[in-house]
């Protein structure tokens, strides 16, 4: 049951997670802050155009928003604003709904486990609207997932 | 409480009954002094050493768990194992445990000053109280254990 949620991916990503480092030529920046966990999360963007050509991550949190963040930032290369915030809402769709698991989010599917954990669900959607803040353009205060 | 209403104009009892809503807590009354013939039929002496053993047991039970450090070793101190385990987040750490069927409590527990103190985002926080056993101890270091392998 316990595997349902901590997948093999999550934990690899928990444990090693990808583009986790600041960037100095970031075009955006946004801070997010779980005040529940306590997790907290800052996310760099650098925009070329209306498109997201790199994406990274510094924080600390539990396995899942770490997991969350790493893969989020694997999966949003090379999208435009608009695609990127589609990905967004089909995410939280598929974290807070009982609807049918689509392929089409791929390897973000992994998550569909905390569904059945209520608790869990701001632990991995934290970097995401972390990325709405920052996609929105420049804020002053962190964004929080209350 | 009210003295009169009219859709004109409300007029207040007097005090302290203006500041009572409507029917008191009278279920609440008399559960807390259920609660209280409870304890005191036990004795509260018993209660509190029967705690400090499971205390005793439970903090050197957890204290031989490899990475896992203890939040709170004041001498006198209640039935309460606060820790944590090196590169495990607590809320993980209560997931598991949770789904093992084992309530603990995790987060900054509205201290988040003390968690400052002890440089730990957050802690996981086993209370014990009188109707806990040593068997259910045992079953929390067997859950940490698990912890530990799934995020080894």
């Amino acid at each position: 049951m316990v595997h349902d949620l901590y997948q093999e991916t999550i934990l690899d990503h928990s444990k090693r997670p990808r583009n986790c480092h600041p960037m100095e030529d970031a075009t955006r920046k946004a801070e997010g802050y779980n005040p529940l966990c306590g997790d907290k999360l800052k996310l760099f963007l650098k925009m070329d155009g209306d498109i997201v050509s790199d994406v990274s991550f510094v924080g600390s949190g539990c396995a899942i928003s770490t997991a969350s963040a790493s893969l989020m930032t694997e999966s949003l290369k090379g999208k435009t604003r608009t695609e990127a915030l589609k990905v967004m809402e089909k995410f939280h769709d598929l974290l807070t709904t009982d609807s049918p698991v689509t392929q089409e989010l791929g390897k973000l599917v992994v998550f569909c486990g905390v569904r059945d954990y209520p608790a869990r669900v701001k632990c991995a959607t934290l970097a995401w609207h972390t990325l709405k803040s920052a996609l929105n353009g420049a804020v002053e205060e962190p964004v929080s997932t209350e | 409480m009210i003295r009169t209403v009219t859709f004109e104009k409300t007029t207040y009892n007097e005090l302290p009954y203006k500041f009572e809503a409507g029917t008191p807590n009278i279920a609440g009354g008399i559960g807390l002094g259920a609660a209280l013939d409870y304890i005191t039929h036990i004795g509260l002496q018993k209660i509190a050493g029967y705690e400090h053993d499971l205390l005793v047991y439970g903090t050197e039970a957890l204290m031989r768990i490899p990475g896992l450090r203890m939040i709170g070793t004041a001498r006198e101190k209640a039935a309460v194992l606060s820790f944590v385990i090196e590169g495990i987040h607590p809320h993980d750490i209560g997931t598991v445990l949770d789904q093992q069927g084992i309530a603990v409590r995790t987060g900054h527990h509205c201290a988040q000053p003390v968690m400052d103190r002890f440089h730990v985002p957050a802690t996981t926080r086993a209370s014990l109280a009188f109707y806990n056993t040593i068997g259910e101890i045992d079953a929390l270091v067997a859950g940490l254990h698990k912890v530990k392998e799934i995020f080894s």
